[in-house]
């Protein structure tokens, strides 16, 4: 419990000397430091890209250190805050699709690939996705990892039971209206009475809205978020909560509810196959892809990006054009599902392949057509942040049982309030 | 008889109730351990399982997998190592001022200490952040330990402390032999505040071991984050393996009760002490 | 709660008792040290008085003792206090030009109604977990006052909670109060009653964060009251014993209103640390998803005033509008001490 004195004085020195040294050091590598051209950092999130590669990659190219972090938590936060200065902003960096356009603004803040050789790559990507991370004076920020294209993920087991049909084809064109699909559910329901069709209505809204060219603001920055577009979304999407089959589920019970049968059906992008597969292993084999109601719908997908401290963006571009070529998607689609945005990968064994998880099914007879047809709608920067109280309002009514309209009239006008506040029109 | 037997009646009541409460505060870690040595299926599973199974390693070597432990557990320590020997530090020493010195000014500053005490961390922690860009210091613990090492709470108690049990005759002595105010403070002063040091580096080390908002704002660097940072990241990146998740919160928590209860006596004096001066 | 681990065996002088002077100064402490009190030391004070620059320069020693602190303090606490209010009147993202916008902030505020739930759901947690919290302290203090058996093992047991990590303890209250194999929904299953979805209904969301902070809290103001009640001279109990009165009598004539001074002190560190809680909601409804519109979990039922903070200057990287709900919520807690602190008061000065 004491402490004596001389140890205390050797430990009061010893830190005083530490601090000192790690400041003078601190304020070297500020300048200089990492800043090296063949140490580069590289950061990603669990799941964002295929750790093989991720691992080749290090080996391929092997008079470069690549030191890469998967980031946890918030990565839009952690990157905002790591970009901030020099010495803690990475040379690499994925940025998930639904932050890309709030970064453009920020352009300056990372290196034009076009300059750095991404000019020639560009024909063999498709076009929308590189439009997202292009400003409007053409510099292109990110170089896209993988796209979003939609689709209905459901349970052939639970579907046999309440005897519905079971092929994807059938399934699918049974499902073509989100009406149909909302038929389906309450079939489903009836017959497997724990089984419920969506997970919450949030993931529904995000659906619809994605299958439209308009967002919640549009190019000249004008809020639109009060319009049809917006409003026939939101009735569509409230409708599973009033015929009773929603899940409601909106925390972390996700992971549980996916594998004991509580949900019949997810809506998810191409990506999410994996997080199905990592939350429900037991239950290999018995989910399908079908395509999504009511029309093509792109959610997520991401980019890799080069931050303007970046120690040597030559060499960081082709790291990232390495990564992305269309061989080494395809092993990305594989490893994490992540659906290619070069579409010479599509004709890949990898991607024409059946998908054990899925039965054996070639989901890139659903996936492919629907990556096709996606529509290319605008995403202003501040898209996400309006339209965030819309997801928190159609929460509320899940958890609160809030009255559907109040709850619009709600998220009206918060989202315009937060849309004042970002300076939008 | 009667009577003996309803004040014992009574006295086992009383015992009953504190028991109750014992069991309260100590479950968590009970339940905690249950989860870490499970499988997430045994967790999952109805009727749960209540005792602890042999699953820990497997879910130790998950744990390992999916998060730098060792280097997250070094950075804590470095973080509440250096806070608490700074303050250690700087609080005796300018609590030996303020104790037994008049000085100019005095009283300003002290109660300035007085009145900056109340102020909450978040007020000022954007700025801090931005100093933190600035100097060069995001991302390091440097950004933790260097605003953690000015703690009002550490001079007050110090100064309490060394008011009432350094004798003024020790002073004296060694200002008759011409001892100067930092002699006398190291050979007078940190001999008699043992005990209070004592306290004050627990309590310190304690806050610092588990500080939650300050690294999660500073700590941008994904591989130099503290226990708490890349617990909850853990937590909400693969909430689905609570096995794998309990084992990494039982590691971070087991020495830290640990220590604790070995020192308790002590401290919960030392801490009550504090509370209602 | 705050980051403090232990909620601050405070300091300073809201519970001054008689024995202890404005600025803490000293009681004499019997129990422990020499404890002498000799007339405060002037060195060399002796002889004519020097000019004030000499008295100033003479007391280098003194000066040099307490500066790492005021130096520490004006560069990390007070410089950016200041500098948050003038943040708030700044339109500013952390990466391009600041623009100042005036009261502009303050009326976005002022119109916003997710800040003025956060602000609902931070009372209605704080209201959820101290009252019961101090309820329970005080019946736990009076218990382990009574008995003299392992009274040590009490109170290191109680204690414990507050020195654990809140984040760990979130992740466990996650794990124990999950919806769908939680284990408190597994015993409620096991007695036959539904289970009750905690992590989903706007409700049990706040149920669930003021249960853990009564948790972590309880024991330690249990550990308060208790050195309170034990300076209580135990003369005074026998003398009302002499005249008859009750156990139930002699609680609430003696004990309450020689306890009134500590239970202020417990309020009003209750009312800081509870109106600050952060980490409880942001561990337990944290996701990794880029943008998470249920911050606070569903409904946004757990979003507490400084988790919106966070996610305004932080997420949002809007740290115009964060420094403004930062400032407007500090002078609400402060108006709430203030009136606390009058509401005890008031009741000490009735005979």
């Amino acid at each position: 419990m004491d402490l004596s004195r001389r140890r205390f004085l050797q430990a009061a020195v010893l830190t005083a000397a530490a601090a000192g040294a790690t400041a003078a050091c601190g304020g070297g590598s500020a300048s200089s430091g990492s800043k090296d051209s063949k140490n580069l950092t590289f950061w990603y999130w669990a799941g964002g890209l295929s750790d093989k590669v991720v691992a080749d990659a290090k080996t391929h190219f092997s008079d470069i250190t690549l030191k890469t972090s998967v980031v946890g938590g918030d990565f839009k936060t952690k990157l905002l805050t790591g970009l901030r200065a020099a010495q803690t902003a990475p040379d690499i960096t994925g940025i998930k699709g639904e932050d890309i356009a709030s970064f453009l603004p920020n352009a300056n803040r990372f290196v034009d690939l076009n300059t750095v050789g991404a000019k020639k790559l560009t024909p063999d990507y498709l076009a929308w996705k590189l439009k997202q991370a292009t400003t409007q004076d053409g510099k292109l920020i990110g170089f896209p990892i993988d796209i979003g294209p939609c689709a209905t993920f459901y349970r052939e087991d639970l579907f046999a039971k309440a005897g519905l049909p079971t092929d994807p084809v059938k399934v699918s064109a049974e499902l073509s209206t989100w009406d149909d699909y909302f038929k389906v559910g309450v079939e489903l329901h009836k017959a497997v009475p724990k089984t419920y069709l969506v997970n919450n209505i949030g993931s529904v809204f995000s659906m619809i809205v994605g299958q439209g060219t308009r967002r919640f603001i549009d190019e000249d920055n004008t809020f639109i978020g009060d319009q049809d577009h917006i409003r026939t979304a939101w009735t569509t999407a409230v409708k599973p909560y009033t015929l009773g089959i929603d899940a409601k589920i909106n925390d972390n019970t996700w992971n549980a509810a996916i594998g004991n049968g509580t949900l019949g059906t997810e809506l998810g992008a191409a990506w999410h196959a994996l997080d199905i597969s990592n939350a429900a292993p037991g239950t290999k084999g018995q989910w399908r892809v079908a395509s999504l109601p009511g029309g093509a719908s792109n959610l997520g997908g991401s980019f890799l990006a080069i931050p303007a401290t970046s120690g040597n963006p030559e060499e960081a571009f082709k790291i990232i054009s390495w990564i992305l070529s269309p061989e080494n998607q395809a092993r990305g689609f594989t490893d994490a599902a992540l659906f290619p945005t070069a579409p010479a990968a599509y004709k890949l064994p990898a991607l024409t392949g059946g998908d054990a998880f899925f039965g054996g099914q070639k989901t890139i007879e659903i996936f492919g057509p629907a990556a096709e047809k996606i529509p290319a709608a605008y995403e202003a920067p501040a898209d996400a942040a309006v339209s965030a109280p819309y997801y928190a309002e159609l929460t509320s009514i899940e958890a609160k049982g809030k009255d559907p309209d109040q709850a619009w009239k709600d998220a009206v006008s918060q989202a315009k309030q937060i849309a004042q506040r970002q300076g939008v029109k | 008889m009667n009577g003996m037997n309803r004040t014992r009646l009574r006295g086992l009541g009383v015992h009953v109730i504190l028991m109750a409460g014992v069991v309260i505060s100590v479950f968590p870690f009970y339940w905690i351990v249950v989860m870490a040595t499970n499988t997430s299926q045994d967790i999952y599973r109805y009727p749960p399982k209540l005792w602890f199974g042999d699953n820990l390693l497997t879910n130790l070597r998950h744990l390992f997998a999916r998060m730098d432990f060792f280097g997250s557990l070094a950075n804590t320590m470095i973080v509440a190592v250096c806070t608490t020997v700074l303050v250690l530090f700087f609080d005796s020493l300018a609590a030996f001022a303020f104790a037994k010195y008049e000085f100019p000014g005095k009283k300003f500053f002290f109660g300035v200490l007085l009145s900056m005490y109340i102020l909450p961390t978040q007020l000022a922690i954007i700025p801090q952040y931005e100093i933190m860009v600035q100097l060069g210091w995001l991302g390091t613990l440097k950004a933790l330990v260097v605003p953690a090492a000015a703690n009002a709470f550490g001079i007050f108690w110090m100064r309490q402390y060394t008011s009432t049990s350094v004798p003024d005759e020790l002073l004296d002595a060694a200002r008759i032999e011409g001892a100067g105010f930092f002699r006398q403070y190291w050979h007078v002063v940190l001999p008699c505040v043992r005990p209070a040091l004592a306290f004050l580096g627990i309590y310190t080390f304690i806050g610092a071991w588990n500080d939650y908002i300050l690294p999660l704002v500073m700590l941008v660097n994904p591989d130099k984050l503290t226990l708490q940072v890349a617990l909850a990241q853990l937590y909400a990146g693969h909430s689905t393996d609570y096995s794998m998740v309990m084992s990494g919160v039982l590691l971070s928590v087991i020495p830290l009760v640990l220590v604790f209860t070995f020192f308790a006596r002590g401290f919960i004096a030392d801490a009550t002490k504090g509370a209602l001066r | 709660m705050s980051s403090s681990p232990v909620a601050g065996p405070a300091p300073t002088g809201p519970t001054s008792g008689p024995g202890t002077g404005p600025l803490g100064q000293a009681a004499p402490d019997p129990s422990r040290g020499p404890g002498r009190r000799a007339p405060r030391i002037r060195p060399v004070s002796a002889g004519p008085r020097p000019g004030p620059r000499r008295r100033v320069l003479r007391h280098w020693p003194q000066y040099l003792a307490i500066s790492p602190y005021y130096l520490l303090f004006s560069v990390f606490m007070l410089f950016p206090v200041l500098y948050t209010v003038y943040l708030a009147f700044q339109k500013w993202d952390g990466i391009g030009e600041m623009q100042f916008v005036g009261f502009q902030q303050f009326r976005f505020l002022w119109d916003d109604p997710v800040f003025w739930m956060s602000i609902r759901n931070t009372l209605v947690i704080w209201v959820l977990s101290t009252v019961p919290m101090l309820f329970m302290a005080l019946v736990l203090a009076v218990l382990v006052n009574s008995t003299k058996r392992f009274t040590a093992f009490y109170r290191v047991c109680l204690f414990i909670p507050s020195i654990t990590s809140l984040v760990a303890i979130a992740i466990f209250f996650g794990a124990v109060f999950s919806n769908n194999f939680g284990l408190i929904n597994a015993i409620l299953r096991g007695l036959h009653l539904s289970a009750v979805p905690w992590m989903s209904n706007e409700w049990t969301i706040k149920l669930v964060i003021a249960t853990l902070m009564t948790w972590q809290w309880t024991g330690y103001n249990a550990i308060i009251y208790l050195a309170g009640l034990q300076a209580i001279p135990s003369e005074l109990y026998e003398a009302a014993r002499m005249d008859g009165a009750g156990p139930v009598r002699i609680f609430f004539s003696i004990t309450i209103p020689l306890l009134r001074p500590i239970i202020l002190f417990t309020v009003v560190i209750s009312t800081v640390t509870g109106l600050q809680s952060f980490t409880e909601p942001q561990v337990l409804f944290g996701s990794d998803a880029a943008t998470n519109p249920n911050s606070g979990g569903p409904g946004q039922a757990g979003l507490t005033t400084l988790l919106y903070f966070y996610h305004q200057a932080f997420d949002n990287n809007d740290f115009g509008y964060g420094a403004a709900i930062v400032w407007a919520f500090f002078l609400l807690i402060l108006l709430i001490v203030l009136v606390n602190w009058r509401l005890v008061q008031r009741k000490e000065r009735r005979p």
